[in-house]
């Protein structure tokens, strides 16, 4: 059962890559007949120089003449065969560039219109892995793969059609031990398994070690560790030794026995090609020294790709492995799309209510629970409460980043999920705890919702949340790339920068997560003046630890647990004396009740 | 390369015999078409039935011997390559830890972790290929001339002129595409960082609806990779057909001129074929050289970023002082300035304080304002570059760092903490700390209740912690500094993830061990309300020092942080 199961997913992951190829299948159709025309040559040369050798005979006995008729010949064939395996060459790195090309794009926007969910879930260095690696190591293992065992089951094909049109005693010979030699790489591959599992294992082990302590070296200094450390690695790295002795010298057998055995049925031809040659030397249809010279050759030809094949069947189930991680992704549901009838957000007068929003990330843990809310368009609403509470999930609701669960919220008096997406988040300006940066120029980055944005307004957006100060004083301005790559900015100039981007937009409705945390505090009032600017007269969501700016709101939302369990202004909630006073006070009051 | 060598003491044996044994091998192959040429001319032109077979013969021996010398060739090589970058790895890993944290925040923690991983295994793979390969080859190539010289001195000045011909396609075209190769890796390097920044960014992305504008720049990255594995792609095309028309060529004048020679009797059709044999192996082992070459050059570049690892010594000098000072100033500051190397700015400058054993100093400012440059100081982590500090009246320089660790209990910013049991964890700092001493810094730290959730002390922690939430891991790191009962405790900024009240009975709880001194940094005004002083940083300096009702008066900063956090009301209440 699980096989066919498997068997359907695979053969689903093939339909897929040919479609893929399907795009090139002309390119593809004549890099095959290249490769038929170079592989014809190469098996023909050889014959045709075991006949210029079959007329060297011994002194005085060649015909020069000949000789220099059928040279030129060859000659001609293997400027041909030049030519011809480079053009298919050129063609087949074509195809391969085109494909992973095309995947990569492809991918990446599917990427793009994923649920966030999604992207919350995967480890980000996974999907990239995906998106770029396994891309890459698909179009090798497959199409490079593809080329070998194109050009290899030719090549075979060939060699064993002019062995039999030479002598097929010989060719009996070759082709009865030849699966020999498979058959020894195949018992080693599956007797080196375990050890290479073994290795991967133990290195496994390693490197998370080396990661905690190299890692935390300051940890491990702080506490004394490194004798420890140094001994747990010790240990670790004896047994890696010898996982990966095994496992390295092992493998290292398959190359001298198959060897070996190629070697011995080269012999083999060479006893068996030398008997025919003088039990029919004189007869009307001689094997001649000329063929068994070309019999050798082929006999070099015929085997390698065999030796090639296995290596090439490891590189497919790689490549299909591949594919399949990338068509998993490729798969994966997209945001659900706007409704048909859906329509455009546009100056939102900012009035939100809740309406029974129950929410929760996986089936089996409920995090929000039937919250009703109220929201005047204007209103400063301060979320606050512990840490894992809900108050980002509450944000990621309101941009539909994830969509309620029951109930639904309402923007000036319809639901969120009968506007477009886009307009609906293009309507809210969102500055999240940790700024993010793109490797870009600060003026990139700050005209982020707007590229076309001019550079005066920039500067004034800058300028309103007091960035340009920091900014000016970078090497290149405004343009002075930022992020990886380029210079480094602080955690407070990351901030600052984000809360440009939102400046610049100025859209009807704001949400700040923690924004204020990492910046420090001097700076932090200046900002506090910026987005009182920025928050006048726009509905705003702000989740913050400090006191202060909750007590400047209109509306406080106290969660615990998932659940807004007080709500109203700082002074009724104080004298409401519920879990918001405790909040307030063990902070506040702390120093003095310990006293 | 000197330095990384030595390592290979002990394996002198295996690196001798694994190339010899290789060699062996190599030059049974190369009589292969002496004896073929041998079975031909005697055998078959003399009709000769047992000669035949006993050339056949003589080919399944050479087999046979060669099988064996390889198996015992590759015994070697994968021995000493193995044993080699073992003992790499230890030294490498014994020497980070010995490293200062100045050169490691140089040197940068991931590309440590990279030596110590990535690095040493393509030495490894480099070490073995050398030993098995590269001295093959040429001796192939070589030896394959010098054969052709014992078989005709004349078709073997073709030889002559072949191999330099071969030798510069294929370096050549290796020269060439190698700097290009590096080109891709660039552009690919971009790419990826590009979809890592995607994914990062989700959020702000789809915020700001920015979603097509994310696919056309990264198409045109994609694209710009494209072109160039394009580039590349056309020069190492030519390798191939270069090659094989290079050799075939010279095979066509090799039966041209042998046949001259045979017609004048100077040469026999046997060794024709010998002469030809000969050639086609020159060209598989070129090949194979290449590729080695662009392998071992790539481990050679490992070799050498590992080696500057190991050349990096220790800058920091420790002393070997062994027992606690006895003053009664837990710590005292001296005008400290410091510096962190390559930075312009000093992080701090001319600190003074003095704290007494059982205070507690608070230590409080914005971001960057140098706090935790200051608890680092104090553990020794790094020197001062101006000024003097002292712990319980000896200069901190002079402990040995050992000794300074248990003096010291320190509870960093990030709550790191150990795959491995909650008990392995709290045993980092005393290895021989019971389960009754743990319970009691896991009570004072206020995470009873977590050791109980998680059904006692064996509870397994996941790597990073990933099986506990932030304010479980703070507690429980600031119970593995408790453990050891450090004469002074320093937490770093780490309690922000606790609620207001644990945060509260944190402290109430720590006041019971009354011996020992205390510093706190925090972000929090409240959380440093009862300290003995208080030290406000800000931009590196101290702008004030004192006690909370002092500083509310005194210092600008202080009160602005204060208000900031509790509203000016409740400040003047």
């Amino acid at each position: 059962m699980k096989t066919k199961k498997k068997n359907a997913a695979q053969g689903g992951t093939v339909r897929m890559i040919l479609k893929y190829l399907k795009r090139y299948h002309l390119l593809i159709l004549f890099s095959a007949l290249l490769a038929l025309a170079s592989v014809a040559i190469s098996v023909y040369v050889p014959i045709r120089i075991g006949n210029a050798i079959d007329l060297i005979i011994g002194k005085n006995n060649v015909d020069l003449q000949k000789i220099l008729y059928i040279l030129i010949e060859i000659s001609l064939f293997i400027l041909a065969g030049g030519l011809i395996t480079f053009t298919m060459t050129k063609i087949n790195n074509r195809i391969t560039f085109s494909v992973t090309r095309d995947m990569r794009n492809e991918t990446f926007t599917k990427l793009q219109s994923l649920p966030v969910s999604y992207i919350d879930k995967n480890p980000h260095g996974d999907l990239v892995s995906r998106m770029i690696s396994d891309v890459d190591q698909f179009a090798d293992g497959l199409l490079l793969g593809f080329t070998q065992l194109f050009t290899g089951l030719l090549t075979i094909v060939g060699t064993l059609c002019f062995m039999i049109v030479l002598n097929y005693k010989i060719a009996l010979v070759v082709f009865l031990l030849t699966p020999l030699s498979l058959f020894i790489a195949r018992f080693i591959a599956t007797r080196t398994h375990a050890m290479f599992t073994a290795q991967a294992v133990a290195k496994g082990e390693q490197t998370s070690l080396i990661d905690e302590m190299v890692g935390n070296k300051k940890l491990v200094h702080a506490f004394g560790y490194e004798e420890r450390a140094i001994a747990r690695f010790e240990q670790i790295n004896q047994k890696l030794y010898g996982a990966s002795l095994k496992a390295i010298f092992f493998s290292s057998l398959t190359n001298p026995t198959t060897r070996f055995i190629n070697n011995v049925i080269y012999a083999a031809v060479a006893l068996v090609g030398g008997y025919t040659c003088i039990a029919t030397v004189g007869t009307a249809s001689p094997f001649t020294i000329g063929m068994l010279s070309a019999m050798l050759v082929y006999v070099n030809q015929y085997t390698k790709p065999f030796n090639e094949i296995s290596g090439v069947i490891t590189e497919f189930q790689n490549a299909l492995a591949c594919a399949e991680r990338i068509f998993s992704l490729r798969d994966a549901e997209a945001e659900e799309p706007d409704l048909k009838d859906a329509t455009v957000l546009t100056d939102a007068k900012g009035e939100v209510t809740f309406r029974d929003v129950s929410f929760s990330y996986t089936e089996d843990k409920p995090l929000i629970r039937d919250i009703s809310l109220d929201l005047h368009a204007g209103q400063h609403i301060a979320i606050v409460g512990p840490t894992g509470c809900g108050k980002t999930t509450l944000i990621n609701l309101l941009m539909r980043f994830y969509d309620v669960k029951a109930g639904a919220i309402l923007i000036d008096g319809k639901d969120i999920r009968t506007y477009t997406k886009n307009s609906l988040r293009d309507s809210f300006g969102m500055v999240l705890q940790d700024s993010w940066i793109q490797s870009a120029t600060v003026a990139e980055n700050i005209a982020l919702g707007c590229p076309d944005a001019s550079r005066e307004r920039i500067i004034e957006a800058a300028k309103k949340t007091h960035a340009h100060g920091f900014i000016k004083r970078l090497p290149n301005g405004y343009d002075t790339l930022v992020g990886e790559g380029g210079i480094e900015l602080s955690a407070g100039q990351k901030q600052l920068i984000s809360i440009a981007r939102v400046m610049l937009l100025s859209p009807p409705m704001l949400i700040l997560d923690e924004a204020t945390s990492s910046i420090d505090t001097r700076t932090e009032i200046l900002i506090q003046k910026a987005f009182d600017l920025l928050m006048e007269g726009r509905t705003s969501f702000i989740v913050a630890h400090r006191l202060s700016t909750i007590r400047d709101a209109d509306v406080i939302l106290v969660m615990k647990d998932g659940n807004i369990i007080e709500s109203g202004s700082h002074e009724a909630l104080l004298s409401q004396g519920g879990f918001y006073k405790k909040l307030y006070y063990s902070q506040f009051v702390g120093a003095t009740e310990d006293a | 390369m000197k330095k990384l060598l030595r390592y290979m003491r002990g394996y002198e044996k295996e690196c001798v015999l694994g190339p010899l044994f290789k060699l062996l091998e190599a030059t049974l192959e190369l009589l292969v078409p002496l004896v073929v040429a041998a079975l031909i001319d005697r055998g078959i032109a003399g009709s000769d039935r047992p000669f035949v077979l006993r050339m056949a013969l003589i080919l399944v021996l050479f087999s046979a011997f060669g099988l064996f010398f390889s198996v015992i060739a590759q015994f070697f090589a994968a021995k000493a390559a193995v044993g080699f970058v073992t003992k790499i790895r230890s030294a490498l890993f014994s020497h980070i830890q010995t490293l200062s944290y100045e050169q490691t925040d140089t040197l940068g923690t991931s590309t440590l972790i990279t030596r110590l991983t990535g690095d040493t295994a393509q030495v490894q793979a480099g070490v073995n290929l050398f030993l098995r390969l590269l001295l093959r080859s040429p001796f192939v190539v070589f030896g394959a001339m010098i054969m052709a010289f014992f078989v005709d001195m004349r078709s073997a000045l073709l030889f002559v002129a072949t191999i330099p011909v071969l030798s510069i396609v294929v370096f050549g075209v290796m020269l060439i595409s190698m700097p290009l190769y590096k080109k891709v890796q660039a552009r690919l390097d971009r790419l990826l960082r590009s979809a890592r920044e995607n994914l990062s960014g989700t959020r702000v992305l789809r915020a700001f609806t920015e979603e097509k504008a994310q696919i056309k720049r990264f198409g045109k990255q994609n694209e710009e990779l494209t072109e160039e594995q394009v580039r590349v792609g056309k020069i190492s095309a030519l390798l191939n057909p270069v090659t094989y028309v290079i050799v075939n060529l010279a095979i066509i004048l090799l039966i041209y001129t042998g046949a001259i020679r045979v017609e004048a009797g100077l040469l026999t059709q046997g060794a024709v074929i010998a002469l030809y044999n000969y050639m086609s192996q020159i060209l598989i082992e070129l090949i194979k050289l290449a590729n080695m070459i662009i392998n071992i050059t790539k481990a050679l570049a490992c070799a050498k970023r590992i080696e500057a690892v190991l050349e990096t010594e220790n800058s920091q000098i420790k002393g070997s002082e062994t027992m606690k000072g006895a003053g009664e100033d837990a710590i005292v500051f001296k005008n400290v300035s410091f510096i962190y190397p390559g930075a312009k700015e000093p992080s701090l400058s001319g600190i003074s304080f003095t704290i007494k054993r059982g205070q507690t100093l608070g230590i409080i400012g914005g971001t960057g304002s140098g706090k935790s440059t200051l608890v680092q100081l104090i553990g020794g982590f790094y020197d001062a570059s101006e000024g003097e500090i002292s712990v319980f009246g000896r200069d901190v320089r002079t402990y040995g760092a050992s000794t300074l660790c248990k003096i010291i209990g320190m509870v960093p910013q990030k709550s790191v903490l150990f795959h491995g049991s909650i008990r392995d964890n709290m045993r980092l700092g005393n290895p021989d700390a019971d389960d009754a001493q743990i319970m009691e810094a896991i009570e004072t730290a206020q995470a009873s209740e977590i050791v109980a959730d998680k059904g006692g002390l064996s509870y397994e922690i996941a790597q990073g912690a990933k099986n506990l939430s932030g304010g479980q891991r703070q507690r429980l790191c600031i119970a593995r500094a408790l453990v050891t009962k450090p004469d002074i405790l320093v937490l770093d900024d780490s309690s922000s993830a606790l609620d207001f009240a644990t945060e509260a009975a944190l402290r109430r709880d720590l006041k019971k061990l009354p011996e020992q001194t205390r510093v706190i940094i925090s972000q929090r005004a409240g959380t440093l309300m009862d300290a003995d002083k208080i030290l406000v940083l800000d931009d590196g300096h101290a702008v004030g020092l004192g006690t909370a009702e002092e500083l509310m008066h005194s210092c600008d900063v202080f009160r602005e942080i204060y208000e900031s956090q509790f509203g000016a009301k409740e400040a003047k209440a």
